[in-house]
């Protein structure tokens, strides 16, 4: 008796090896993912950090105040302070110290300030709390009074170390 | 493969029992895998586009904290560069004459110097107010990396392998006199406005 053949539709794949290396990088992705911050989400403008050498030291993640400099809009005309806190607590102490801010500034993330409310802020910022590290981030396009204004503020209110953020060439 | 629900055991033994062939022994069940991998592929993707790798690397800086009485240095210990608003680079001794100085040479000058006057040299640097915040970072950067040559040098080819650095540098403002100093040494054509 003839063996009775059975029709094959279609094939299989072995998906196994696929799935298993899927979720390994979907576990790696979900745990490095990192969110941005309020304030990077409220920012309308973009930095173009200087570049440098490559170097180990990140930028710490706790108590950091940024003061950013920018072109707040794409035409490059005007240069403007920015300045943010990662710890909300001491963000609003510094916020709450401050005169003749609005209420919607008292909410927001990110200030876009002037020089003399850049300084009454980091003069604010050492009384709430000293141990705040200082990072300048500045567009690497913008002229350099600005960050020396911004480097003269902190080294007057103590801040004598602070960081340039800068990009890996 | 068989329709959905015949799959259990029962099913296979009833069956078995109208027809003669042999029936096959199933180790395990089959789960359909299918929507697992579409979601997890769709996860995947989702954060492999929202990570931002490369996270931005720092620069540390230190500014000597304000004092009103001012600090006596020896002329022969300074070491000033200047950076105009082009981003040209020129450098004198002390008091002494401008010389313009390339980018690529800045990070010999600063080992060459330096080991001349081993933790005693004062580089001051000076900024023109119109320099963009760039070109000085490449500046500070290349100071950076001589400093890791002057440590190099001490430790292995001078055979001092318990040399201390300490770095001492500053950043000043460009003044009149030294933009005067390097007037004559800018190319003149555009350069004078």
């Amino acid at each position: 008796m003839p063996k009775v053949k059975k029709k094959r539709v279609g094939f299989v794949i072995d998906m196994t090896p696929l799935v298993d290396i899927t979720f390994l990088l979907l576990t790696f992705f979900m745990f490095t993912a990192k969110f941005k911050s309020e304030a990077e989400a409220e920012q309308k403008f973009f930095i173009e950090r200087p570049l440098a050498s490559a170097d180990t030291s990140k930028l710490p993640e706790q108590d950091l105040a940024i003061v950013k400099i920018a072109f707040p809009d794409s035409t490059k005309q005007d240069t403007s302070y920015f300045y943010e806190m990662t710890n909300e607590a001491d963000w609003n102490a510094v916020k709450s110290g401050i005169e003749g801010l609005t209420p919607e500034q008292m909410q927001g993330a990110q200030l876009q300030v002037s020089i003399e409310t850049l300084e009454a802020l980091i003069k604010r910022t050492y009384i709430v709390n000293s141990e705040t590290s200082m990072a300048i981030d500045a567009d690497k396009s913008i002229r350099f009074k600005w960050v020396s204004e911004a480097m003269d503020v902190l080294s007057k209110n103590r801040f004598t170390k602070f960081n340039y953020v800068t990009k890996k060439r | 493969m068989a329709g959905g629900g015949s799959l259990g055991g029962g099913g296979r033994s009833k069956r078995g029992k109208s027809s003669k062939r042999k029936s096959k022994k199933r180790v395990g069940f089959v789960l359909d895998m299918t929507p697992l991998v579409d979601i997890t592929f769709l996860l995947l993707t989702f954060f492999m586009f929202t990570t931002t790798m490369a996270t931005p690397q720092v620069m540390e800086m230190k500014v000597p904290p304000e004092i009103d009485v001012p600090v006596e240095v020896k002329e022969s210990e300074l070491l000033s560069i200047l950076v105009d608003k082009d981003g040209d680079l020129f450098y004198f001794r002390g008091q002494g004459e401008a010389e313009e100085l390339k980018m690529k040479n800045l990070k010999n000058l600063a080992i060459k110097e330096n080991l001349n006057q081993i933790n005693r040299l004062i580089i001051v640097l000076k900024v023109s107010d119109d320099t963009e915040y760039g070109t000085v970072v490449q500046v500070l950067d290349e100071l950076n990396l001589a400093e890791a040559g002057i440590v190099d040098e001490m430790r292995v080819k001078r055979n001092q392998p318990n040399f201390e650095r300490s770095r001492k540098f500053t950043i000043a403002d460009l003044t009149e006199d030294d933009m005067e100093k390097i007037a004559t040494l800018k190319p003149q054509t555009g350069g004078s406005q």
